[in-house]
């Protein structure tokens, strides 16, 4: 037994205590990552209940005047490189899957810089904008948008790339042998990890393709 | 996400793991000056603080109406946004999140010993619960503080103590502290405390989020009183939009405010739900949950799943204050309803945050005290769900007045009203388990049976609010003032003082003084009576909510209502005293079940040691087999010592 | 203890708690509606505070029997089933103390049942009471006979309204920190801080505010209707006694909230026409000089709304310009 906590307090851990309490572990990243996404459609929601709101009641008829359009050539680019680093984290477990773990690194890797570039745009559209934030009920929900998108991102590039830093120490603790497809405990936590990981960048898709048509499109 | 540290499986053991950290010390066994503790937090804080300010200014120095005044929105949003920042890297909350970024693991350090590990970023769920027991009480004695400051300009008809201005910033200081405080009251210190006993895990699921949800309640105290030197906010605790608009910046400690305290609210949500669906011990089946923990599992749906909407509301918000948006302002493709609606839409299940946890304590409660098991026990449990499931339906009774849409109103009117089911299941399980049964009238079990008779009251006046035409007459006023506190104080705040003395034995090791306890119970439950019972003629006869001023035959009611007020606040004295007198001054050391309680929280050591329990329990019945030959115990607890059993007169479990 | 033994025993602790709750019940309900029932809020200066008035006493009426009904139960359980008490038998255990199916089921039934028949009976006091007083927003559903017809006619100039004409009164409520004031287009759209309205009139307010959110809330006439800015919110009430009534603020709405409030009065018909048509009068010069009457009122110190021009040009926005404060042009 390696555990210190253990050893300092003088507790000793059956090896049914100990995959009993992994388990539990792995269950959590699993809940957590579906429970996270839950709270962060609801976060969505209300920008949507916002954006429908503010369209149907359309005060002062100042919803949009002039159809006012953010630079549509930002948004599809965008919402393009979050699709690809969504469809990226996919393949990438799909490799991994299959046990080719080099794969999988190499698409993290590419979808950290995607997902940076995305963050980029996302922030570098806000300069220029042909509106002002306070022009209309559009602008606001797009200023809004805007800002829950730059976080929506900076939380995706934190999780990709802590997940594949992890899978780099973890080849350098445990040698270079695919630790990652062992049954160690922390290789377990890894995949449950990457699992919840590449579910919530699918999910960042799909709310980034119906602002992408709320605010782009329609 | 926290990921464990090294408990190699078995394959594992084999492979070559290096012993995690060999070789360094961690954070918490450096010297004390280099470690990270309250006073880094502090220290980190203030000096965010006015990097922000500095920065907001610097950034939005040419606007006309900010110039050199060294005060506008934008420069109080980011010294909040920096204060908060140096607060959590202060505190230690952001080592491990930036450690991952270069792939490590988490240190598993020990907790430290002695007092210090209260004033730290402890793992522990039973020292978090501490910390949250004395961060609300630090909330509630506040907020109460500036209750009585209210109920003493009240005491005449006309402005005497406050100006006006003072006054509102008292009430909606008042009120905004005491949502949050109330929001967190149980599942902070008893949800986080308690859970994991209860269902026989030995950690959280998640203990890093679980600190960080205390700590960054204790900044939302301060984003929150951070207000006062700009001259608070003229809002109330609900901050309707154009007033918000209109306000100046210390309408931003409030919009950031909500904000920082609903990432705690969120983050206590998710780590408690996650805590609760995986880490139950072996046996503990979903129809063998406490009902505490039921209870606490419908609050952290709601807290997960509302709070994000708060969140949102107030981004908006803060949005409009600093970047000039027109989320809130009708004139340029805005509307104030937008507000109304997101608020309440998280504020109505906030409203059964603060009422569940509440009924889980007295459902846990009552059958330890009647020595009888727990009547109806799939009733207690889907009411509720049920509560909380249609908590998000009923948001638009708020605005029955306020110009929406009529064709509404009999929905929201139908959907309140059937609220009013589920939660009328509290009442049958509560009788049917005091029926023919042996109660033995403890202080816990006298604060339990006060909140069925306070909420009784909540709740029948919640019907009357619940029908527009009555509504008509009652909304905005101290009718409905005295509804809610009767829902809120004399529900959740009595199942608080209910859960405090129950199971603060187990917590400290040490009992709580009776005879101050008795004084204390009956000083509160009459006083309390006395101040919030007149407020509902008060607002039958036409006094509106947050005014200085009313008609001068009320009087007489109002300061009946304010004596008692200052006697309530002197019973909430009497109770640190008891604090104080039991805890320090005089201590009694606790059995290891003073109550005789079959609940797996009861059965493990005394003190609890740090991992909760020696073997992972496991569990063979639901903890409510009282009285009853011949019931299973409650738990294998897998330890030679013999399991404490009940021991009641006449019934011997065998 | 045989089964059949505390079986007897529970339908002796059953019948006697029964006994005890509908003798407190009826006499409650009965002292209720003979002493208080009469003065209960909101009166009965209108229609609707007498159909509200009617609403409430049938809650409370309900009430009554439920807050007894419990409060019996705890006190019988209290005085009987305390441990202290000498000869109080072992509580029962297992399944039987678990649930009850009958228990249960009925009182989900009776719960239920109860609170159907609330919101059926609000939803059809709600509609019957035309809006019951409440504000209905811009487009009320359900209104009394003739306030369309009024409320259309309100816009043209050629509004008009006589005493004995069974027509709807038409007042305009106009919130504003930290005032009411009111306009009454039938007269030619004059605005004055008193409100005046004539007896057994259908009145149709319509409220609408200038700057934050207000409630206007006449207190006897049993209105609150929420005072948005540019929205325009409707509330009816049928005056039906002569006499004074009290218009507070129930919306937090700023600092002087609290001191937001003034005095109606109904009075004759007739004697309203008096005083419409002099203040009319009287007002002629000052109401020229007031914005049309419109339902609701735009502070425009910028452009149509301010911030996005017609035009297409996109100019320097800022709220403080919107709202009339000219900027310093350092």
């Amino acid at each position: 037994m390696t555990d210190m906590y253990n050893k300092s307090k003088g507790y000793t851990e059956t090896p049914e205590e100990i995959e009993y309490e992994l388990r539990a572990k792995v269950g959590s990243v699993w809940s957590g990552g579906r429970l996270f996404i839950g709270m962060y459609t609801f976060l969505l929601a209300a920008l949507a209940f916002a954006y429908f709101y503010l369209r149907t009641a359309n005060s002062g008829l100042q919803w949009r005047p002039h159809n006012m359009t953010a630079p549509t050539a930002f948004g599809w680019s965008i919402f393009a490189l979050e699709a690809l680093t969504a469809v990226l984290a996919i393949y990438g477990q799909w490799r991994l899957r299959k046990g080719v773990v080099l794969d999988w690194q190499v698409a993290v890797w590419t979808g950290v810089l995607t997902s940076l570039v995305a963050l980029f745009l996302q922030i570098w559209e806000t300069t220029t904008l042909p509106f002002y934030p306070g022009a209309s009920g559009y602008s606001s929900t797009f200023i809004g948008w805007v800002v829950i998108n730059i976080a929506t991102l900076v939380v995706g590039v934190y999780w990709l790339e802590t997940t594949v830093a992890r899978s780099m120490r973890m080849r350098k603790e445990l040698g270079k042998d695919n630790p990652e497809l062992s049954s160690v405990a922390t290789a377990r936590l890894f995949r449950a990890n990457v699992a919840s990981m590449t579910y919530f960048w699918g999910f960042v898709a799909l709310s980034g393709a119906l602002f992408l048509a709320l605010f782009y499109i329609l | 996400m926290t990921i464990s540290a090294e408990r190699p499986t078995e394959v594992a053991a084999s492979s070559a793991t290096p012993p995690m950290q060999s070789g360094r010390v961690g954070w918490t066994q450096r010297p004390g000056w280099m470690s990270q503790h309250l006073g880094t937090a502090i220290v980190l804080g203030i000096v965010g603080y006015l990097f922000g300010h500095w920065l907001g200014n610097a950034i939005t120095g040419n606007y006309a109406y900010v110039q050199n005044s060294g005060q506008n929105s934008a420069a109080n949003f980011f010294a909040l946004l920096f204060a908060v920042v140096g607060w959590l890297l202060g505190i230690g909350a952001l080592n491990y999140p930036f450690a991952k970024l270069l792939g490590r693991e988490p240190k598993q350090e020990p907790t430290v010993e002695g007092w210090s590990k209260y004033f730290r970023y402890t793992l522990d769920h039973k020292v978090v619960g501490l910390q949250y027991v004395v961060g609300v009480l630090l909330f509630m004695f506040t907020g109460g503080l500036l209750a009585m400051a209210i109920r003493a300009e009240l005491l005449s008809p006309t402005t005497h103590l406050f100006g006006p201005g003072t006054y509102i910033e008292i009430v909606s200081e008042h009120g905004t502290i005491m949502m949050m405080m109330a929001t967190s009251i149980i599942v902070g210190p008893m949800g986080n405390y308690f859970v994991p006993l209860m269902i026989g895990s030995r950690k959280m699921a998640f203990p890093r989020i679980e600190a960080f949800s205390f700590w960054i309640f204790v900044a939302g105290y301060a984003v929150i009183f951070s207000a006062l030197p700009y001259g608070g906010f003229p809002t109330g605790w609900t901050g309707y939009a154009p007033l918000q608009t209109q306000a100046g910046p210390g309408m931003i400690s409030y919009l950031f405010g909500f904000a920082v305290i609903g990432m705690g609210m969120m983050a206590a949500g998710f780590n408690i739900a996650v805590t609760i669906i995986n880490n139950r011990a072996p046996g503990m089946t979903w129809s063998r949950v406490p009902i505490f923990v039921w209870s606490i599992l419908a609050t952290a749906a709601l807290l997960t799943l509302a709070t994000p909407t708060l969140f949102a509301a107030g981004l908006f918000g803060i949005l409009d204050k600093t970047a000039q948006t027109a989320f809130y302002v009708s004139e340029h493709g805005g509307s104030s309803y937008l507000w109304e609606n997101l608020f309440w839409f998280f504020g109505h299940p906030e409203v059964y945050i603060m009422a569940l946890p509440g009924f889980g304590i007295v459902a846990e409660i009552l059958p330890v005290f009647t020595r009888k098991p727990l009547f109806a026990y799939k009733v207690a449990a889907s009411g509720m769900i049920g509560v909380a499931l249609l908590s998000f339906f009923v948001w638009q009774h708020h605005l029955f007045q306020s110009g929406i849409n009529p064709d509404m109103r009999p929905l929201f009117m139908l959907t309140t009203e059937l609220i009013s089911i589920p939660t009328g299941f509290i009442f049958l399980v509560g009788m049917g388990t005091l029926y023919r049964a042996k109660i033995r009238f403890e202080i816990p079990m006298l604060f339990a049976m006060a909140l069925f008779f306070n909420f009784l009251i909540g709740g029948v006046t919640g019907v009357f609010l619940s029908d527009v035409p009555v509504n008509v007459t009652v909304h905005g006023g101290f009718f409905v003032l005295s509804h809610f506190h009767y829902t809120i104080m004399g529900g959740l705040l009595f199942a608080f003082m209910a859960g405090l003395y129950y199971w603060l034995p187990k917590m400290t090791g040490r009992m709580m003084n009776k005879k101050i306890g008795l004084w204390h119970f009956w000083t509160m439950f009459i006083f309390f009576n006395l101040t919030f019972f007149p407020m509902f003629i008060i607002g039958l006869l036409g006094q509106p909510r947050r005014v200085f001023t009313y008609a001068k035959n009320l009087q007489g009611l109002n300061d009946f209502s304010s004596i008692s007020a200052f006697l309530l606040g002197a019973s909430f004295l009497l109770f640190f005293a008891n604090l104080m007198y039991s805890m320090y001054i005089k201590p009694v050391k606790a059995p290891a079940n003073p109550w005789d309680s079959l609940g797996l929280e009861w059965q493990t050591a005394s003190p609890i040691p740090e991992y909760n329990f020696e073997r992972i329990p496991v569990v063979m019945s639901d903890p409510y087999h009282y009285s009853e030959v011949g019931a299973p115990p409650v738990a294998d607890l897998g330890t030679s010592a013999p399991p404490v059993v009940s021991t009641t007169s006449g019934s011997s479990p065998a | 203890m045989s089964t059949e033994n505390s079986m007897k025993k529970e339908t002796h602790h059953l019948r006697r708690m029964a006994t005890i709750w509908i003798i407190l019940s009826v006499a409650a309900d009965l002292l209720f509606m003979f002493w208080i029932a009469p003065h209960v809020p909101p009166g009965t200066m209108t229609d609707t505070a007498r159909a509200n008035q009617f609403d409430f006493n049938v809650l409370f009426l309900m009430a009554f029997p439920v807050l007894i009904g419990v409060w019996v139960y705890m006190g019988y359980a209290i005085v009987n089933w305390s441990a202290k008490r000498a000869g109080v038998p072992e509580p029962i255990g297992g399944p039987a103390a678990r649930g009850n199916l009958k228990a249960q089921v009925s009182w989900i039934v009776v719960t239920s049942v109860i609170v159907l028949f609330l919101a059926g009976f609000g939803t059809v006091a709600l509609i019957g009471g035309k809006g019951s007083g409440g504000g209905e927003g811009p487009n009320p559903v359900w209104m009394p006979a003739g306030s369309a017809k009024a409320e259309t006619a309100a816009l043209t100039s050629s509004a008009s309204w006589t005493p004995g004409s069974n027509q709807v009164l038409v007042v305009q409520v106009i919130g504003q920190q930290w005032q009411f004031t009111y306009r009454y287009p039938q007269f030619g759209g004059f605005e004055s801080p008193k409100l005046i309205i004539p007896n057994n009139t259908e009145i149709a307010f319509n409220v609408t505010s200038l700057d934050v959110i207000h409630s206007f809330w006449a207190y006897q006439l049993s209105v609150k209707a929420d005072a948005n800015p540019q929205q325009n919110d409707v509330a009816y009430a049928k005056t039906d006694q002569l006499g004074n009534f009290t218009v507070r603020c129930s919306e937090l709405c700023g600092i002087w909230h609290g001191a937001m409030f003034n005095y109606g009065k109904v009075v004759t018909p007739s004697d309203f026409q008096n005083w419409a048509t002099s203040t009319e009068a009287a007002n002629a010069a000052n109401t020229k000089n007031l914005p049309p009457f419109a339902w609701t009122y735009v502070p425009d110190a910028n452009g149509a709304a301010g911030g996005y021009y017609i035009d297409g040009n996109v100019t320097p926005y800022s709220q403080v310009e919107t709202y009339g404060a000219k900027q310093p042009t350092s």
